[in-house]
This record gives C-alpha cells, sequence and structure tokens, in this order.
C-alpha cells in the first residue's frame, strides 16, 4: 500500500470512529511526515481538545507550530529531561516574536465584529419603480395616496386639514402579494432612497448590540436623507413584549424600535418609515400609537387586472398558443403573485413534458392554466382562516375594518 | 476534513441568533442559520440541541429527532438534549422510551423548571395523569412565579379532572400573566364545561382579543353558541307546554304567553350579563360563520315570534308550531353532531 492510499484508508477510519484517540495521533503523525503539517495540526488539535494534557499530542503540537512558523522543529522533549540547548538571551527578540503572531487574529470589539449594518443604508439606491408599475391594485394605490403620498407632498395643506405627514405607514397582508414592491414604487413616488432592514441586520449576539445596531440604521438614514426605511417583517423586529418574557435582548430591542420611530418621523426630517408583515396583530401594540406605524395599509392578493397583469408577465416568454386570460383571472381567485407564478411554472412544467413527449414545441394553452390553477392551492388560505379571528375578535378600535369588509364581501364573515 | 478554527465567536453567535428567531417564530430563518453554522461545527451540541428545539417548534418531529440524539451523544452530561430527546419522542409517540430520556434530563437537573416542565408533559401525553399531576405540582414548587409552571398544573389538574385546582392555577397564571390567551381560553372551556356560559363568553372574548389569531377561540364561541342554543331549546319545551295547557283559555293564554317572554328575556339577560362592551356584534358574526348554528338561532327567533303572536292573538293552539320547530332543530342537531363527529374521526 502507498502512503497516500494508507492515509487516505486512515483517515476514512478516523471520520468513522472521531474520538479514537490513538488512530488520530497516528494520522498525525504520518500526515507531519507526508509535510502536511496544517491537516496534521488540525488532527492534534482535536487530540487535545478531548484530552487536554496527552503529552504526544502536546510534543506533536510544539514540532508543528516549528514548522509551520519557519523555525527548526524543536527536538520534543520529555517532562523530565533537562534543558540542553542554550537559555533564552536576556534581551527578548520581539520582532521575531511579532512575526510568530503577525497571523493571529485581532480581537474585536463588539461594535466592530462583522460588517456594519449601516453599510445598505449607505449604499441604498433610489428606486426606478412607480405606482403606476404596480399592476392592478387601484384601491391600494388610492389609499396609499390619500393616507401617505398626499400628506407627505403637501404637508402645509395636510396640517390646515388637521392631516399630518408624521409616522410610519404598516403595510399588511397576505404573504407573497407585493408589500416590498409597493414600498419600493412608494420610495420611487418619493425620489428617496430604498433601505430594506430585515430581522438578520438588526439581530446580534452581544448584550446591547441589537439596539445599537438598530440606532445606527436610523441615524445613518437621516444622514442620507431622504430615505424610505422599509423595515420588512416588522412584527419579528417589533414583536409583543408580553411575549418576550424570557428574552430581555429582543423586549429591549423593540424598546428601541419604538423610541426610535418617535424621533425619526417625530421630527419628519426625510426618513419615511414603512413596515411590513403578515400578522399586524403580533405587533406590540405600543408601535401602532400616533406618530409610529399609526397609518395601516391592506395588501391583498392582486385583484383581476393585477392578476391578468402578472401572468401575461410569466408567460411573455413562453410559448403560447392561445389564452383566455378572463377565465383564468376568475380561476384564479385569493391567488398570491407567488402563487400565480407557480400556477405559470406548473402549467410550464406539463407542456414541457408533452413537448418532449412529442418531440415538437407544444404551446401553453388556458387548459394548462386552468389544471394547474387546480393543482396549485393558493397559499394565502391560512393567513385568511387567521384574518378571520383577527375581524372577529380582534378589531375592537376599527383597525381591520378594510379587512373585515373584505372578508364580507368574500363570504368569509 | 475537520472543523474550521476555532472562532469562538461565530459558534456562540449562531446559538444566540437561531434561539432569538425561534422565540420570534421566525422558524425557517432559524434552520438556516442553526444549518449554515452546523455544516462548520458539526459535533456543537448546543447547536444541535437549538436545531432540534426549532424542528420541535415546528412540528417536525421526525426529523427533529435524529437531531436530539447527535446532540445527547455529542455531549451525554447535557440535560437539555435528553429534555429535547424525550419531548420529540413523545410527540411521536414512543411513550416508554420518552419517559426514559426525560427521566435523565430530570436526575441532571433536578432544580430546573425546563426539565420538570419537559418531564410533566412526557407523562401527561403518556397517559399517567396522576404522576404528572405530582411532577406539575413539584414544578410549581421549584418556580412559583413562573405562569408557565401554573399554567402546566393547571392544564393536568384538569385532565386528572380535579377542577378546582385547575380553576385555582389558571387564575394564579392570569394573575401573572395577564396577558396569557391560553390560559384565559381553558379557564373559558372550564366555565362552559361547568354550565357557565355567559362566563365562558366574556372569557372566549377576552383570550380573543389577546391573541386574535388563535383561531381555536372561534371554535369554542360556536361550542359555547351550541350549549346556549340547547339550553334556550330546553326552555322552549317547557315553555310551550305551559302555553299549551292554557289553550282553551284567550286571556290565560296571553298571560302565560307574556309571563313566558318576560322569563324569556330575563333569562337570557341574566345569562349574558357579564359579556365585554362590543361583544354583541362579535358573537353575530360568530353565529354567521356556522351555517348550521345561524339557522338554529334563526329558527329560536322564530319560536319567539310565534310566542308573541300568542300574547297578541290569544290563541295558544299556535304554541304546537314551536314544538314542531323545535322537532327540527332537535332533528339538525343530532345530523350536524353525527357528521362532524364522523368528520373528525376522518382527520
Amino acid at each position: 500500500m502507498t502512503d497516500d492510499s494508507l492515509l487516505t484508508s486512515l483517515l476514512a477510519a478516523v471520520a468513522a470512529a472521531p474520538d479514537d484517540v490513538p488512530l488520530r495521533l497516528h494520522v498525525a503523525e504520518l500526515l507531519a511526515a507526508a509535510d502536511r503539517p496544517a491537516d496534521a495540526l488540525a488532527h492534534c488539535s482535536h487530540v487535545l481538545a478531548a484530552e487536554p494534557g496527552n503529552p504526544t499530542a502536546l510534543a506533536l503540537l510544539q514540532r508543528l507550530t516549528g514548522a509551520l512558523t519557519g523555525g527548526a522543529a524543536p527536538h520534543p522533549r520529555t517532562a523530565n529531561e533537562p534543558p540542553t540547548g542554550p537559555l533564552p538571551a536576556a534581551g527578548f527578540d520581539w520582532a521575531k516574536a511579532e512575526q510568530q503572531v503577525a497571523d493571529v487574529r485581532e480581537p474585536a470589539f463588539a461594535e466592530d465584529a462583522g460588517s456594519s449594518p449601516t453599510e445598505d443604508v449607505r449604499t441604498a439606491e433610489r428606486p426606478m419603480i412607480r405606482l403606476s408599475d404596480v399592476g392592478g391594485m387601484d384601491e391600494v394605490k388610492q389609499r396609499l395616496e390619500l393616507a401617505f403620498l398626499g400628506p407627505v407632498r403637501n404637508p402645509d395643506m395636510a396640517r390646515r386639514f388637521g392631516a399630518t405627514a408624521r409616522g410610519g405607514l404598516l403595510l399588511y397582508g397576505p404573504p407573497g402579494c407585493g408589500k416590498t414592491f409597493i414600498a419600493r414604487a412608494v420610495a420611487g413616488e418619493l425620489g428617496a432612497r430604498f433601505v430594506e432592514i430585515g430581522i438578520a441586520d438588526v439581530l446580534d449576539m452581544w448584550v446591547g448590540s441589537s439596539e445599537r445596531n438598530l440606532a445606527e440604521i436610523f441615524r445613518t438614514a437621516r444622514r442620507n436623507a431622504p430615505c424610505v426605511l422599509f423595515l420588512d417583517e416588522v412584527d419579528a423586529l417589533g414583536r409583543k413584549r408580553s411575549h418576550l418574557t424570557h428574552s430581555g435582548s429582543l423586549r429591549n430591542t423593540v424598546n428601541q424600535l419604538l423610541s426610535e420611530m418617535d424621533s425619526a418621523t417625530g421630527a419628519n426630517d426625510g426618513v419615511f418609515v414603512l413596515g411590513a408583515t403578515n400578522h399586524p396583530w403580533d405587533l406590540d401594540s405600543a408601535l401602532r400609537r400616533p406618530g409610529r406605524f399609526d397609518r395601516m395599509l391592506l395588501v391583498l392578493p392582486p385583484d383581476g387586472p393585477a392578476r391578468a397583469a402578472i401572468l401575461r408577465q410569466h408567460l411573455k416568454d413562453r410559448p403560447v398558443a392561445e389564452l383566455d386570460v378572463a377565465k383564468l383571472v376568475k380561476a384564479t381567485e385569493h391567488y398570491s403573485g407567488a402563487d400565480l407564478a407557480h400556477v405559470c411554472d406548473t402549467a410550464a412544467e406539463r407542456a414541457l413534458a408533452a413537448s418532449m413527449r412529442s418531440g415538437t414545441v407544444r404551446a401553453l394553452t388556458t387548459r394548462d392554466l386552468l389544471a394547474a390553477a387546480r393543482e396549485v392551492t393558493p397559499s394565502t388560505g391560512p393567513w385568511f382562516a387567521a384574518a378571520r379571528n383577527v375581524a372577529l375578535f380582534g378589531n375592537t378600535d376599527g383597525s381591520y375594518d378594510d379587512l373585515a369588509a373584505y372578508l364580507k364581501r368574500h363570504r368569509n364573515l | 476534513m475537520t472543523a474550521p478554527g476555532p472562532d469562538t465567536d461565530g459558534l456562540a453567535d449562531a446559538r444566540v441568533r437561531t434561539a432569538q428567531l425561534r422565540r420570534i417564530r421566525r422558524l425557517d430563518d432559524a434552520e438556516r442559520v442553526a444549518r449554515q453554522a452546523l455544516a462548520s461545527w458539526p459535533d456543537d451540541a448546543g447547536l444541535l440541541c437549538e436545531l432540534a428545539a426549532v424542528l420541535l417548534a415546528a412540528e417536525r418531529w421526525a426529523e427533529a429527532l435524529p437531531v436530539a440524539d447527535t446532540a445527547v451523544a455529542a455531549d451525554p452530561p447535557g440535560e437539555r438534549g435528553h429534555r429535547l430527546r424525550g419531548l420529540l419522542l413523545s410527540m411521536t409517540d414512543r411513550h416508554q422510551e420518552a419517559l426514559a430520556a426525560a427521566w435523565v434530563a430530570v436526575t441532571l437537573a433536578p432544580e430546573e423548571p425546563c426539565t420538570g416542565i419537559a418531564y410533566t408533559r412526557v407523562l401527561q401525553r403518556a397517559g399517567r395523569v396522576r404522576d404528572a399531576a405530582q411532577a406539575a405540582h413539584r414544578v410549581v414548587t421549584l418556580a412559583p412565579s413562573s405562569a408557565d409552571a401554573h399554567y402546566l398544573l393547571a392544564d393536568v389538574a384538569g385532565d386528572l379532572g380535579d377542577l378546582p385546582t385547575a380553576r385555582r392555577a389558571y387564575e394564579e397564571t392570569l394573575r401573572l400573566a395577564p396577558e396569557h390567551a391560553a390560559a384565559r381560553h381553558d379557564l373559558a372551556v372550564l366555565d362552559a364545561n361547568a354550565r357557565r356560559p355567559g362566563r365562558a363568553l366574556r372569557g372566549l372574548i377576552d383570550a380573543g382579543r389577546l391573541a386574535p389569531a388563535m383561531t381555536q377561540v372561534r371554535s369554542t364561541v360556536v361550542a359555547v353558541l351550541w350549549q346556549l342554543s340547547g339550553r334556550t331549546r330546553l326552555w322552549f319545551v317547557l315553555a310551550t307546554i305551559a302555553v299549551l295547557m292554557t289553550a282553551d283559555n284567550p286571556s290565560a293564554a296571553r298571560i302565560v304567553g307574556g309571563v313566558v317572554l318576560a322569563l324569556t328575556g330575563l333569562l337570557g339577560w341574566w345569562t349574558l350579563r357579564g359579556l365585554p362592551r362590543g361583544s354583541w356584534p362579535v358573537l353575530a358574526a360568530t353565529l354567521r360563520t356556522d351555517r348550521p348554528l345561524t339557522v338554529v338561532h334563526a329558527v329560536l327567533a322564530v319560536c319567539l315570534l310565534v310566542l308573541v303572536a300568542v300574547v297578541v292573538t290569544g290563541v295558544g293552539a299556535l304554541a304546537i308550531l314551536v314544538w314542531f320547530a323545535l322537532i327540527v332543530l332537535g332533528l339538525l342537531t343530532i345530523v350536524v353532531r353525527l357528521a362532524r363527529r364522523r368528520r373528525r374521526t376522518r382527520r
């Protein structure tokens, strides 16, 4: 057996029995002899993790470290053996010592660790899309104009009528219905930068760091105004504090968000805070108070014209024979944009399979798409089940009147 | 070949992040973070436990079990791995193994309330409710100010049929955590079972307001409304007998009909007097979500109108219509109950 094949077999044996210390040490010795000190060192470290005082491993480690740092590998010495070499000189060789630790990573302070959460804010772009690019959804666009864009564009006139441009806007509705797209379009309408902030940009394991990240994001947004700060899945950041009794850190993050919302929207300094959530009922009630997310906008599954536009968009690069869009639109009531994409993909797969069987391209037909629509159940179902309950029990202040009206219209309430 | 350098910050960050994401119910994100970290630290028991906890929360028990097994193998003296393993075995109906695993966890950390809660749940699911009650009492002793501990005791005591203890424990849970929607709901169920539909409805409406997305609230309200309709039907049977007995004398029929109407109103007010403001639209809307129940209440309203007609016309014989209506309702109730039971067994 050659050395390589022996090593391969032994490595396989180590993988099968990772806790076998003698075997691992043997492999480490062989790797060191095969001039693979880095690999040998990894095995050696593993052994030392299991048995910190293992003398053989310690000796091997000393040898390997010497080899890796470029110096001659010192001869392994037993504990009882007296030192044979010359004693170190009185003047310590700092240059050599620094060279030896040159590759050791410098310990970082909490705020320096990882990339800055404000990077996205500084590099954010101004979206080119406008509300007119959103297909259908005329009701949403109208309400957006009345409740948010109008007062922001005409603050003086709004003030005269007792309306205000203060406060954030919360978009809510079933998943996959274009809340993010609408938020981008709002930024486009305002000619502002668009910054999307998710839970991952904020959460940090260090105590106080999540709050600092959040504060820094808002501070940078103010410096880069006008700016639309879009808090995606805001219920994750602003969850009801009564549900976070076991996590002081997450509670503090909610407190920080409340305070940032007050300062960002109160000063009206060009930072427009938009939030999106599938579960507004999980938001801390303090976040819904005036000056914070005091305006809510229901973003429902696409209406008829929007569905037609989405279907056309997904089919535009695919072979389509004849298409009865009206029939398709009727068959896809309550389907989200993502569901419609899924319908098109499923129908395309079916047509592709048929084409491969026949050897000629068979274009997509209405029948394919209707069959696919029957196969794909709308993903909005569970959301509406919860929403019905919310409209029944949670609509004490009329916040969910839109939702209740929609459910009544569709005989769900 | 082996793990990368000992980037302990990265490992701790992954553990904390997974736990935080799990707490805010971002289970997909939590799973992704844990799995990514496990690619670098495949043998880390803490990380494995976090992943198992995420999968447990996502009710993906079959996937979570091997993860918990690996966590236990990586750190045999670690209590959390055994605890999670016990819970997962219990959820997959492997009760004996679950009890053994949960017991190991309890022996490793006898003073830890979380372990006691898990052991109690495993006992409860294994059908050893009496032992579970003992264990729940022990958990309450360990953590007297924990709402979760009292809720556990209430739940187990309810299963055991010890309703006074269950009620006390639910009330203590709500004293410690006034927004505990599940405790509010379960206390309302106790009220409903104790034939106090008014209190039950009040509790359910509170629970619905505390946790609007809790879908079982609506079904419990519907169940209580069915219970109420049963009571009303029973009352109408007695009232109709009284009216029919005076059918020969129009004046007497008028008087008895009037008394029956007045008593019906009084009983209704007495039963529902404690409902919070704004409850009526909620109840009416809930009623509409259950078609057979809507029909039952519509027919009961017609029965009331018939009694009004008796008072106005003095024709006591009209009350026979109420009997017909009640017979139809009885049949409808039986059909609905059978159909729903069948649907439940099919599921």
